[in-house]
């Protein structure tokens, strides 16, 4: 009982606007403190250092790094633009651009915080900079950076394969259907939408110095070159077994240094700098997941996790009927509850029973991974969001974010609506 | 104005959080790079290296919330909060401070004392062959950081009092340049 | 009297992690009948408290009653406490509940931990752990110069006297390192808890064990709050215990028997493979040293060494002429 008020609580506590972080913090103490005694804050320090050893999560700051001095150096401007100008005449070339960007970003880390931040900051300004509807530009951003879930290496991903006993080398290869499909229907649901709406993502005009298209397309195709082989290189690297998924990020931040040697943008002063900026980002997104941690404490302390637990264990319908409900209550709790949540708390009740069911366990764990993703653009507690708001420029709002996602929450649903009923199109069946 | 002063004081304690933390970045990110091409390149491993990774992450993102705190990085839900006047905005702010930032950072700080203690005593060091020594310094790291969240968010609230008061003007926050 | 009493327990696993997590299910469900109801004991997993590796500090500070992990994760604490787990070219484990529990095995534990306000009893054994899996065949000493090996603890101090390079890996990305061969070798536990980890699949070369014979998890017990519990809930606590842990040894021989089958089964082409003996004597060699250099700093060190090493020499002169004999005899 005391876990449903504290949700209720927290939501209207967040409503008022202070910092997401400490309303999380502040309203785990005031509900902790009151319900098991301050005694409970000893743990703190435990779930602190578990963050503190979790070196996947040092991707975070490193892609973050990556993103400010690409985007310092004005080479993210630079990759994006041109990629967009070779799209031509056709409208929506920057934000299909930004999709095409943020999967192979995806594809080098698993953590959702480094890609969706580092997206934002390469992009966003490009796109605001070329009158894209914001809110279509935050939506893009969200879904793209957050594709890093679904596309492995993924954190999701291997947590299920811990919690439901698969293989995570089989996971791995499961969700990549389901997210070349996310990335193709987003491809499309942007052209139709920038074709409808054409104020909405305008064509890039050609440069003044050009002639003709095929000297704009030969010179977009130089420039993209660098940053994008930049991009390559962390993802080739581990592939090549030089790297892990996340040492690959700081050769990206090392690249992009060097990136800006050979444009003779070079100093240590602006490694300094973007170091600086580096660490306000990076803060923004760990304090979140501090404060999150000391709320999951209350709340599964204070006997949130047995409510849980209760509701979901006597789901009725048979096979289908099960996966709905649920695929719909995941989809309902992840407005609210953190994904490593749900998979540890939520995930174990439901295993065994789609286990006695029949329903095969990677295609089980695929649906769930895809829903848990869809919860991090969830508003009003969806991850990627507040990592979005805490890049983006004043003049976006939260509402822009929010509207934003929208279109995009709608396609996954889709997505996952697919995969539920046509599993053998994805192999998973 | 004594306010203003005081103001000003732990705004410098700040920023001086937010310029080691980034000098801890820059130092992290090279350890990772040459973890990478020591490994591949030279065939050899240093764990004592590959444990300061993780002791120079820690401490960049904990020594990094209070200097994020003070140039107002942290996320705020603005959908109401957006359209408030600044002297609202400035009640919210001391509230907030009181009610859920103060006694937060205070409690996972004195805690955080207690679990940096035991290593100390243990005399805790790393399990792993050619592991770091002294776990306490990095643990101590914990209360370290939320103290100083704690001081940042006396700035924070002695900011509010002064734009409340009209002392001075409410400055928005400037996210990384684009 | 029929007060009730409440203890709550912390373990280093997930709640689901196979034959770990059972245990624990099973000490709580023992304790509740043996007990008519009046010890209950609640279990937190790491999903809960988050901290798989505060365990030892959680039930020192009270936070935890009771605590199931094992008690070489509390090396860098405790040095002795290494002892107690397994060691490299040990006991077997039935060696080792000899000595555990007919020996000095559990009073030189209590002398470990007693200090600390805490009791140790032995929590289940895993058998023989395997050596790794490996992405390339070791034929002699020379294959080992290099080895980019993941393996923790003391264990990974022996591979680095070789001239094999341990490495810290994050779990999560250790997939997808050793398929890309960012790594060449991965130590884990053995088929019944490496097979959901995948690695038969990218890696071809399974190596038999030698560092871990018998790893025997532990129960920590807060001091302070075992003496709340009246005689008669204190027999029933520890009689659970004792009756859980070999009750894990048994499941745990089980289970890697059948994942094994299967793995084999399935995988026919994972070749399983022992070190050749010039590794084999070198690593001994390695084990020796660092054993006689922690031994010449501690005398505790020394007095459990020593303890271990006489046991040993007379369990094992049973044991070759017991099951060794026997099992040889039915081969060839
Ligand atoms: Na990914
Ligand atoms: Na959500």
């Amino acid at each position: 009982m005391i876990g449903i008020v504290m949700f209720a609580v927290a939501l209207l506590m967040l409503l008022v606007g202070f910092p997401v972080a400490f309303t999380f913090g502040g309203v785990a103490l005031l509900f902790g403190v009151f319900a098991e005694g301050a005694e409970m804050f000893a743990f703190m320090p435990f779930r602190i250092q578990s963050i503190m050893e979790n070196t996947v999560l040092m991707a975070v700051p490193l892609f973050i790094f990556m993103g400010i001095v690409l985007q310092k150096t004005q080479l993210a401007e630079q990759l994006l633009e041109s990629m967009g100008k070779l799209f031509g005449g056709v409208r929506g070339g920057l934000a299909i651009s930004t999709v095409l960007v943020g999967a192979l970003l995806a594809a080098s880390t698993g953590v959702v915080g480094a890609s969706v931040v580092a997206m934002g900051l390469i992009s966003l300004p490009v796109m605001l900079k070329y009158k894209y509807d914001k809110s279509l530009a935050c939506g893009t951003i969200c879904a793209s950076g957050t594709l890093g879930q679904i596309i492995p290496p993924s954190i999701i991903l291997i947590i299920l394969g811990d919690v439901l006993g698969i293989p995570v080398g089989d996971l791995f290869k499961a969700a990549v259907g389901p997210g070349l499909m996310l990335i193709g229907i987003y491809v499309v649901y942007i052209l139709i939408y920038s074709y409808m709406k054409p104020e909405a993502a305008p064509a890039l005009p050609l440069d003044d110095d050009v002639k003709n298209k095929r000297e704009q397309y030969t010179k977009a195709l130089i420039a993209i070159v660098p940053p994008l082989a930049l991009i390559l290189i962390v993802l080739g690297s581990i592939f090549a077994g030089i790297a892990t998924p996340t040492e690959s990020s700081a050769l990206g931040g090392v690249g992009a240094m060097i990136l800006a040697a050979l444009y003779r943008q070079f100093s240590w002063k602006m490694v300094l700098s973007s170091a600086q900026e580096t660490v306000k980002v990076t803060a923004m997104v760990f304090a979140i997941l501090l404060g999150a941690t000391a709320f999951s404490m209350a709340f599964t302390y204070t006997g949130g996790d047995y409510i849980v637990e209760e509701v979901l264990s006597d789901l009725p319908g048979g096979a289908t009927g099960f996966l709905i409900l649920s695929m719909l209550a995941i989809l309902v709790l992840g407005f609210f509850i953190d994904f490593v949540e749900i998979s540890f708390i939520i995930v174990p009740i439901l295993a065994p029973v789609a286990d006695a069911f029949g329903i095969a366990p990677v295609w089980f764990a695929i649906l769930i991974a895809m829903n848990l993703q869809t919860s991090f653009l969830t508003p009003p507690f969806g991850f990627s969001l507040f990592y979005l708001k805490g890049v983006a420029p004043p003049q976006v709002t939260t509402m822009d974010i929010y509207r934003g996602v929208m279109p995009f929450i709608i396609m996954q649903v889709a997505v996952v609506v697919s995969i539920l009923l046509f599993p053998s199109f994805y192999g998973l069946s | 104005m004594f306010l203003l002063r005081l103001e000003q004081v732990i705004n410098s304690f700040s920023e001086l959080m937010g310029k080691i933390s980034a000098v801890l970045f820059v130092l992290m990110l090279f350890n990772v790079f040459i973890d990478v091409v020591m490994r591949y390149v030279f065939n050899d491993v240093s764990i004592g290296m590959q444990e300061m990774e993780w002791h120079l992450y820690a401490a960049v993102f904990l020594l990094g919330v209070p200097y994020t705190l003070k140039t107002g990085g942290h996320v705020r839900v603005d959908i109401i909060y957006d359209g408030l006047s600044a002297k609202t905005k400035s009640i919210i702010d001391m509230l907030g401070c009181l009610i859920l930032l103060f006694p937060f950072c205070a409690l996972v700080g004195w805690y955080g004392v207690d679990f940096a203690r035991e290593a100390f005593e243990l005399g805790e060091t790393s399990g792993d062959p050619g592991g770091l020594p002294y776990r306490w310094l990095i643990k101590s790291v914990i209360p370290f950081a939320f103290f100083a969240i704690l001081i940042s968010g006396v700035g924070l609230f002695l900011k509010s009092l002064n734009v409340y008061l009209g002392n001075s003007q409410a400055d928005d926050y400037q996210p990384p340049q684009h | 009297d029929d007060k009730v009493y409440h203890l709550k327990l912390a373990e280093t696993w997930g709640a689901n992690t196979p034959l770990l997590g059972d245990t624990t299910k099973r000490l709580a469900y023992l304790a509740k009948t043996l007990s008519n109801g009046r010890l209950q004991i609640r279990i937190d997993s790491s999903n809960k408290h988050k901290a798989p590796f505060g365990v030892f500090d959680m039930v020192r500070a009270g936070q935890y009653d009771i605590g199931h992990s094992a008690s070489y994760y509390w090396k860098g604490k405790l040095p002795n406490s290494l002892y107690f787990t397994t060691m490299p070219f040990g006991m077997t484990a039935p060696e080792q509940y000899g000595w555990f529990y007919y020996g000095d095995g559990q009073s030189l534990m209590n002398e470990v931990y007693e200090p600390f306000g805490l009791y140790s009893f032995p929590g289940g054994n895993t058998g023989v752990q395997m050596g790794g899996w490996f992405q390339k065949e070791i034929n002699s000493l020379a294959d080992v110069q290099g080895l980019k090996i993941r393996i923790p603890g003391f264990a990974g101090e022996i591979w680095a006297k070789l001239g094999a390079k341990p490495v810290n890996i994050a779990p999560g990305d250790l997939y997808t390192s050793l398929e890309r061969r960012t790594i060449d070798a991965v130590e884990w536990i053995g088929p019944s808890l490496d097979i959901q980890m995948g690695f038969h699949k990218i890696a071809p070369f399974y190596y038999t064990g030698w560092h871990e014979p018998a790893s025997e998890l532990q129960f920590l017990v807060n001091k302070k709050a075992f003496a709340r519990l009246p005689a008669d809930l204190q027999q029933i606590l520890t009689t659970a215990m004792r009756v859980v842990a070999y009750d894990m040894y048994i499941h745990f021989q089980h289970e890697s028997a059948v994942n094994w089958a299967n793995m084999k089964r399935e995988y026919p082409a994972i070749q399983v493979k022992s070190f050749p003996k010039d590794v084999i004597n070198a690593m001994q060699a390695a084990n020796s040293a660092l054993l006689a250099a922690h031994a010449e700093k501690d005398p505790l060190a020394k007095r459990i060494q020593h303890s271990q090493a006489s046991y040993m020499a007379k369990a094992r002169a049973w044991t070759e002429i017991a099951d060794q004999a026997y099992l040889n005899s039915m081969s060839e």
